[in-house]
Formats: structure tokens, sequence, C-alpha cells
């Protein structure tokens, strides 16, 4: 045919126009949308049976009691259970997304298992000289085996005890503190007086502090505008490090004596001393919490007539006969002679109190000290350790909570797992005591079957709401029903005073010099710490301004200025104890001349509470 | 000399209707077998199995569609015929515990949320009126996965006579899929004054 | 086409917040993202360009020290129920109020991206996803199947947790009522708030919470003059903060201060 193109483009057009009349361009239209509803990748949520399971979570030591919606046997949230007596259907921000723990990027899943099993093996060996076969090379009576318990309370604690009591030499250590032993019954107070301890924020039970929050008035005394200091009825703004002096000042007009230079150290004025001074004793019950810098304020307590009433002696839940003998006793940290420790096992799988590393590191021999840590983070100890062994995270593991400081009544609960662990990681009680011969596998039962035995207290089930005086359950009832989500509750003991507890705190903080011109103060961040967080948790911290982020310091606009930072710039933190990198933030709520920056392992390593240090912009 | 002008025209009409109407189905769609020769008319007939014995609401309320392997693996634990189908079946699944990695015809987009509740309850329908009547299919359909959108060809539905599914061996055997677009819900809510919000329906 | 015959019980739910009671834990930020499957910030993210359906400021006087006092306020979507502006202005019709419940629902399915919903919000309650959203490897299995994920590029924001209202409606469907179990239905955050700030109920019924608040001379509302009737009532004995929701209140000039 002639004219080819003219043809084609007839054709072209022919077909184009009887395509209209075809499904296949109206259908690829409608597949095109549909399949870019897909194509970026987002992911499709998994479906199943809903069903509620039941915890007690084990993120910090209030151990909330928790119900978890799972889909098949996955939890996807978390929340509280209503009306429970210790944490009363409350569950704070990390709780809230605990489920997601597993799951956290940078989590630790391998280690050198075997090799950490052989070296706390030979240590043990090496410092007993009635095993068989051993080497005659290393031994040094005086350097010693230790295991330092982040989280002292547990019956993995007691796990360690025996372990160390089987060693000769062995030492159980903690970071020690008037808390051990001693409770808070926040519901008796009528005046709480808080040397920066985070009462609104993180302190004890969430949901049992906020419950008793009506019924008593709050004076918080910080340095900084925390969120406790900015809720509480009243804010008394003193110098940073000045805790100590208003302690002090505070117990010297109970017993009117003058408090001129207290005032002069802290900032406020004789009159504000003698006012809480005052106040203490005339809306009592009063009860004083110190904050980290302050411990002798707990002294406080018994001065106006709080110990037995507002402080209370806690104990423990029954424990097994044979485990009291031969195991070895709880020794501060602070207790042991520098350079003593060959080997430190550092139990980091529960998160704690973050010691700064140079308090531990002086314990240890000089050259080559063997350090083993257990834990999850590669943030936290894991940076100074030899071997570094990774245990499961919270919805994963099977262990039991502390007591709470504000929880007078002793109480057993446990957090069971809710999804399984990935293989790499150990159990690492178990995992110790097995190296120095000790079988520990079943000593959560062995717990649970001291308690039932002594037939004391209740027992609430969180499926069904009960609550069951232990003798009238069976003993595998028991324990099945800690396995499902339960908690064990004392009777009312009667209120002793707590222990006789070390009141020194940490000692003269270091001088101002015109090197280091600032304060630095730690606060709490949502994504540092030594526990995972949810990644989640930006939320807080980076997507909004409601706490401080990870590595980032706020700064006074003046005290920036005098800096030389600017708002969102790099910078250099730097203190007596070294070096780390920090974002500025410029905050006008700061006091001048302080540094407020988020508590993580590494700042905590330089800083302690509250370091002298400056900032030099990058 | 003009009728001539016309050919290439029609030409590219009648190719361009045919390739759509016949090229562009058979392309479209990557048919994909179901794991298992599940014959339903067994498991109806013979068996004496309803629909909701298998198909049925868990105890939460949400509804199993496709029943977990539990479920067949409660009767067979062993042969219970002849058939090779069931020898394969508990070969390659029972025993090894696998869930078999079934297509699901119904499979709706991410944003829809259906409860078989109130269609079951209130509307009181039958499982035919919306997924067809299965239990005269004796094999699976094949699973017809559209290449570009996933999803499957039972969602446009066979509404039409001869666009309906051929089960049996007389030519008066076909089963009539009722389509399951957005449309065709909203088609049902409209005629029964349902029709509100896109809340309803979406999440 | 809308049907015309009344769908059963008609609720305006709304929400009833103390403002005084917030200690701004952030519980409820984080159990709303979880709900809702907010992906976890990408690291380039900021608070201008995060997603927080729900998101807690820290409020303040104003006054420095001693006299300075702060509220914690929560913030998510207002559920305007007149002249909502994000639905007036949607060119895609990706919003709908339901009649039946009052919530102003947002559909990222159809929503293009053009953020005019976000220009025309005055409460800045509503987010964009500027980046793919990414869960961590293993975390995609924590995802709730009531809520479906979005992509980028699409708006969103708090449409009162429809994934559990749909599951309230599924429960009183196996009950055999047509309309929901009162007190079946509770936002995510509302059950997450340690100090039972959050208070959730039908502006309909007079005994609800947020019934209550709303003839509460001491409860506010924000930007009341713009006429969206807002449904989410604010409580606070402070009168400073009661003026908090005032737009006439311009913040006196001072130094930035960040939550």
């Amino acid at each position: 045919m002639p004219d080819t193109r003219r043809n084609v483009l007839k054709f072209i057009g022919g077909a184009a126009a009887g395509a209209m009349f075809t499904p296949a361009p109206w259908r690829l239209i409608t597949d095109t949308a549909l399949w870019s509803e897909n194509w970026p990748g987002v992911p499709r949520p998994l479906r199943g049976e809903i069903s509620a399971r039941y915890t007690n979570c084990s993120i910090c030591p209030a151990g909330c009691a928790v119900r978890a919606r799972c889909v098949g046997g996955q939890p996807v949230s978390l929340a509280g259970v209503a009306g429970h007596p210790l944490s009363r259907g409350g569950l704070c921000a990390f709780g809230v997304a605990g489920h997601q723990l597993p799951y956290c990027p940078g989590r630790l899943t391998e280690g050198l298992v075997e090799a950490a099993a052989g070296a706390i093996a030979r240590a043990a060996a090496n410092c007993n000289p009635d095993a068989a076969g051993t080497p005659a090379a290393v031994c040094y009576p005086a350097e010693r085996v230790a295991v330092l318990d982040l989280r002292p309370g547990r019956t993995a604690s007691w796990t360690y005890r025996r372990a160390m009591g089987a060693v000769k030499g062995g030492l159980y250590l903690t970071a020690g503190g008037p808390f051990s032993g001693a409770a808070v019954d926040l519901a008796k107070a009528r005046t709480v007086l808080s040397l920066g301890a985070p009462v609104l924020d993180g302190w004890g039970t969430p949901g049992n502090v906020l419950a008793e929050r009506a019924h008593f008035r709050l004076i918080q005394a910080e340095a900084i505008e925390s969120r406790t200091a900015s809720l509480a009825d009243q804010w008394l703004r003193i110098r940073p490090g000045s805790a100590p002096a208003l302690a002090s000042g505070i117990a010297g007009a109970l017993k009117k004596a003058p408090v001129a230079d207290m005032a002069e150290a802290t900032g406020l004025t004789e009159q504000q001393i003698n006012d809480v001074a005052a106040e203490l004793t005339q809306h009592g019950p009063a009860l004083v919490l110190p904050g980290d810098d302050c411990l002798e304020a707990w002294a406080i307590n018994e001065q106006v007539g709080g110990f037995g009433v507002t402080v209370v002696a806690r104990t423990e839940p029954p424990v097994p006969e044979a485990w009291t003998k031969g195991c070895a006793p709880v020794t501060p940290l602070a207790s042991v002679a520098d350079g003593s420790i060959r080997t430190l096992i550092i139990d980091e799988s529960a998160s704690g109190d973050y010691i700064p590393w140079g308090g531990i590191r002086r314990k240890l021999v000089a050259d080559n000290p063997v350090v083993i840590a257990f834990t999850s983070s590669p943030a936290g100890y894991a940076r100074h350790s030899l071997f570094v062994l990774p245990t499961a995270v919270y919805p994963e593991t099977l262990e039991d909570i502390p007591g709470a400081i504000d929880s007078p009544r002793a109480a057993f609960r446990m957090a069971v797992p809710l999804v399984a662990a990935p293989a790499g990681v150990v159990n690492s009680s178990e995992f110790v005591a097995k190296a120095v011969g000790l079988d520990a596998a079943t000593a959560l039962r062995e717990r649970a079957d001291a308690i039932r035995k002594a037939a004391r207290g209740v027992l609430i089930t969180y499926a069904d709401g009960r609550s069951r005086p232990t003798a009238q359950v069976a003993p595998d009832d028991f324990w099945k029903a800690l396995n499902e989500g339960a908690c064990w509750i004392d009777t009312e003991a009667q209120r002793a005073a707590p222990p006789a507890a070390d009141w020194t705190g940490p000692g003269a903080r270091p001088a101002a010099s015109p090197r280091l011109p600032l304060v630095a103060v730690l606060t709490e961040s949502a994504t540092a710490a030594t526990a995972p967080a949810s990644p989640l948790m930006t939320k807080l911290d980076r997507e909004s301004n409601l706490r401080l982020g990870l590595r980032r310091a706020a700064l006074h606009p003046e005290t920036a200025r005098s800096c030389g930072a600017r708002d969102g710039g790099r910078a250099e933190l730097e203190t007596s104890l070294g070096k780390c990198r920090i974002e500025v933030v410029v905050d006008a709520s700061v006091p001048r001349g302080i540094l407020q920056v988020a508590a993580s392992p590494d700042v905590i390593d330089i800083c302690g509470a509250g370091a002298r240090c400056r900032v030099l912009p990058l | 000399m003009n009728s001539w002008g016309k050919v290439p025209i029609l030409a590219g009409v009648l190719t361009s209707l045919c390739v759509g109407w016949i090229g562009f189905p058979r392309v479209i769609y990557k048919s994909r077998p179901q794991p298992v020769a599940f014959s339903h008319p067994v498991h109806a007939q013979k068996a004496g199995l309803l629909c909701v014995d298998c198909h049925a609401p868990r105890e939460d309320g949400t509804y199993a569609g496709v029943p977990p392997l539990s479920r067949c693996a409660g009767c067979h634990t062993a042969n219970l015929g002849p058939s090779a189908a069931e020898k394969q079946f508990i070969a390659e699944y029972v025993k090894p515990k696998r869930e078999p990695e079934w297509a699901v015809y119904a499979r709706q987009p991410e944003n829809v949320w259906f409860s078989h509740t109130p269609h079951i309850r209130f509307a009181k329908l039958e499982c035919e009126e919306c997924h067809g009547g299965q239990e005269r299919s004796d094999q699976p359909r094949p699973y017809l996965e559209d290449r570009i959108s996933g999803y499957s060809r039972d969602i446009w539905g066979y509404k039409a006579a001869n666009h309906s599914r051929r089960v049996g061996a007389s030519p008066d055997d076909f089963i009539v899929v009722p389509g399951m677009k957005m449309d065709d819900c909203i088609a049902c809510h409209r005629s029964e004054g349902l029709e509100h919000s896109c809340l309803d329906c979406h999440k | 086409m809308i049907s015309e015959k009344k769908p059963g019980k008609i609720c305006r739910y709304g929400m009833a917040i103390d403002i005084d009671k917030c200690t701004g834990c952030g519980a409820c930020m984080i159990a709303c993202a979880v709900e809702n499957n907010v992906p976890p910030g990408n690291p380039g993210a900021t608070d201008l360009t995060g997603i927080t359906w729900l998101r807690v400021f820290k409020v303040d006087n104003g006054e420095e020290y001693p006299r300075k006092e702060s509220v914690y306020f929560p913030m998510m979507c207002q559920q305007c129920g007149m002249e909502t502006p994000c639905y007036l202005v949607c060119p895609q019709q990706a919003v709908d109020v339901d009649p039946a419940t009052g919530i102003v629902f947002q559909m990222p399915e159809r929503c293009l991206g053009c953020r005019y919903c976000m220009a025309a919000c005055p409460y800045h309650s509503r987010y964009f996803n500027w980046w793919d959203p990414k869960w961590p490897a293993g975390m995609e299995k924590t995802l709730n199947p009531d809520v479906a994920p979005r992509m980028r590029g699409v708006v969103e924001k708090c449409n009162y947790c429809h994934g559990r209202w749909h599951a309230a409606r599924q429960r009183a469907a196996e009950a055999g009522l047509k309309d929901i179990i009162p007190g079946d239905y509770v936002p995510a955050c509302v059950e997450a708030c340690p100090a039972g700030a959050i208070q959730f109920g039908d502006l309909n019924d007079p005994a609800s919470a947020p019934a209550k608040a709303a003839g509460d001379p001491e409860s506010f509302r924000l930007l009341v003059s713009l006429g969206t009737e807002p449904k989410v009532y604010y409580h606070s004995k402070k009168e400073w903060a009661r003026r908090i929701g005032d737009p006439s209140r311009a913040p006196a000039p001072k130094e930035p201060s960040r939550g």
C-alpha cells in the first residue's frame, strides 16, 4: 500500500481508539494505582487470633503489671493492669513500647561464650587451692573474683551470692547506698521534700506516685528546672552541687542551729531553709528523698520521725533455707580495697544505676584485669570489657523483679517470656553458676516454692483479677500462675525502722576553675541509658522537645554565647576525666553557668554527678 | 480508493480489540496453583462438614478465613482416603508441621476493614452470596494473580454467565462468584440504606 | 450518595484533658505511635518533620523563677465539629467527617500529598510522611493489624484510634448489638495515661467526662473564636493556663525556650 507511514499512523490511531473499548487501559490504571500503594515496601501487619497475655515489666524495679495484646501470640501493644495494688494500672512511656525492645538496632546477639566461661572457671579455680588439676601458674590470693550486680534483690542475685560463696575469696558487689532493705510509703506522707530525686519523672512506681500525688505537698530542691521541679508545689532552685549543704542546713534547722553558712552555699535565704524545716515538722508525716549526690539527707527522715512511718524496713520474699548457708555477703563496691579484683563479672542484663567506670576501674588490678560484661547493649560497660556476653531483653526473659523503692511490702513478681530470645544469648546468673560448678537452672522455681511454703500473703492473678491467700493455692498452681502474669504480695508487716545504712555521700565536689567554668548536670534521657530503648522513643526527644535526646546538652543563651556555641551546633564536652562529642541546644529555662546533659554511659563516665566542664564548639 | 484508506484504521481497531479482550486477560494474570488440591465436595458431602466447621470465627470474634494447619491435621494425621492429593498434603505439610501457603482469593488491600460478624448476624448473608458456591468445585480454582497489583482475578467477580467458572461436566454447572471490589460492597450497602461514611469500612 | 436512614445512635466523641494532672511523661505519645503503626523517626527528623499524632508541649506563664509556672499540654487532632478546615480544603476528599461518631477521618490512601490540609489546620495536628516508613528488622512483627501503615508522601493524623472503634463495633456485633458497648472503646492515649489526665467520651451523653467538661467554667478549648468547634476540652485550675487557647495571647519576645 502506498504511503506506508500514513497507514502506520492510521493503524496506530485505530488501535488507540479500539483500545478504549477494551478493558486493558482501564485495568492498567487501576492496577498501577494498587501497585503504587505497595511499592514503597510498607510492611503488612501480621494477622492472627487476638489474645491477651500478662506479665510484669522488668525494665525498671517498679515492675508494673502488664497486659499484652497479642496477635497470633506476638505482642503488638502493652497496657497496664487496672486496679493492681502496686502499679495502680500505670505504665510509663518505656513500658508501653517494651515489646519492641528485642528489635532495637545494635542489640548484641553474639559473644565469645566459651572463652568467657573458661575465664571464669579458671579464675574461680585459681583462687581455690583445693580444686583438683589447678595449674600451678597464676595464683594470687589477694586478687579476687567478683560479681558486680547492678540490680540487686533478684533471685539471680542470690545465685551470684551462692556462686561467689562457692569460690574462695569470691565477692558479691553492689553499688551500695541506703536504699537496700528500706522502702518508702508514699501513702503516709503529707509533705515530701526531694533533694533532686525525680519524683514525678521515673522515680518509684509511676502509677503509685501519681495515685498518691493529691495527698502530699511536694517540695523539689534542684538546680535545674527538671520535670519534677516544674510540676512540684514548690521549687527551691539551689546552686548545683549544694544539695548536701541544704541537707545539713535542714538537719541543723530542725535542731534550731544557725543555717547562715548553708544558706550561702545553696543560694537560698535562711528564712527559706527554716520554713522548709518548719513545714517538715508541722505538716507531717514528712518524707525526705535524697538525690544521688546527697545520700546523707536520708538521715533527716529519722529526725522528723519518719522512720517506721514513711520510711520502713522492707523484707525480701522468703528464700530457700539452703541458699543462705555459705553464700557471699552483700558488699558495697566502695568498701573493696583498690586494685584487688582480678576478674570482674558485671551483670548489666537488667538496667540499674550506671556507676561511672572510673569508680569501678579503681578496684581492679592495674594490669590485665579480666572484665566480663553480661549485657544486651554495646553502649554501657561493653565498651570497657574484655568479654561481652549477650543477654535476653525484657519480653524474652524469665526473671523476677526486686521491690520498688515505694513499695513497703515485699513482693515477688516475674517477667515471663512473651517472645523467644535469639539463639546466641545466655542467662547471666545461670552462666556464672555453671562456670563455678553450681547448678542454678531451677532457682526461680525453688524461690517460688519457698514463698509458697511460707504460706503468707496473697497471690494476685492478672487474667481473672483474683486475689487469693497464698495458703489456698496449690504449689504447682502457684508456680503456674506466676508464669502467666501474677504477683505475690506479703502481708502487712509491722512497721519497723529501716536498717542502718551508709549515709556518706560521694565526697567533695571539684572546685571551680577558670578552665572548666560550667557545671554539668545530668538529666534523664529517653534514648540513652544502659538499657535498650524502643526506637519509638525518638518521638519524645527528636520528633518533639519533651526530653533531651542522646548526646544533646542544653545551655542558657548567654552561657552559649560565652562559649561560642550555637543552637544545633556540634561541640566537645570536656571534663577533667575526658571528652565526648555533643550537640548543643539553646534553652532559656536552663540556669546560667549550667550544662544540662542527657545521661548516657559515656557522659556519666566523664561527668559523674555534676563535674566541672567546658564546651568547645566544633 | 477511500474504502481502502479505512483498512489500516479498521485493522488497528480489530487488532487492539483482539489484544484487549483475548490477549490481555491471558497476559495480565499469572496462574498460581494452590499448594494442595483441596476438594470441597469431598469434605462437604462425604465428610459432612459445613462451611463454619473450618471457616469459623475465632474465640475473639475475628474470622479465620483459611483454617490453620491444626484444623486439617485434626483429622488428617493419617490417610483417610485413596487420593494422591491427600498423600502429598500429609507428606509435605502435616508431617513437617508446615503451614500451607494458601492464596486467598478474597484478599483485600490493607486499608480495608471488613468484619464478618455483622454480615452474618445482622444481614444474615450466606457464605455463597459473596464467596460463590465453593462446595461444588472439585478442585480449588487456580489463583489468577494480577501481575501488577498482586490481587486475585476473583475480586473482579464472575458476574456474567460466560465468565463463570465451569465446574462440572454439564454446561449448566457454573458457579457465579460475585465481585469484591468496593463498588460491589457499596452497591449492597446502598440498597440497604447503610452507606454512611468512609470510617465504616476503612482503616 | 450517602444513605438517608440514620445509622443508629449518634455520638460525638470528644476528650476532656486535665492539664494540671499531666506530668509530661510521654506515655500517651508512645502508646499512640504503637497503636497506630507510626514508624520511628528518620535519622534526619526534627520536631518540625517528625510524626507525632499526639504531642505533649510544655507551656509556661512567661514569668521567671520563682513565679514561673508550667503545665504540660497534650495536643492531638481537635476533631473540629463545625466548618472542619481540613475536610473543606482537601482536593481528593481524603478526609471524611463521620456523622455517627463525629470523627474526622483521614484516609492516607486517597491523599496525594499536597499538604493543603496542613496549611488549613489551625492546630498543626497533621503530619506529613517526609520519608519512607522504616521499621528496624523484626519490629514489623509488632505492627497493629487494625490500622493500615502509610507510605511516604501522604498526610496522617489522629483518628481517635479508629482501629479500636472498629474492634469495639465487632465485639458489639458479636454480642448482637448494633451500637458499641459504652466504655468498650477507649483510644490508646486515654488508656495509657498513668495520671488519668485524658478522659474520653460521648459529648452527647451528659454523664460523660467531656460533656461535663463542656459545661465547666474552668475548662477551655483552643482557638474557639475561629468557629471550628473543637471537641477537646482542656481543664485547669490555673487562670493563666486557661488563656492558652486564646489566639490574642501573643507570646512575649524572649529567648527561645525548648520544651
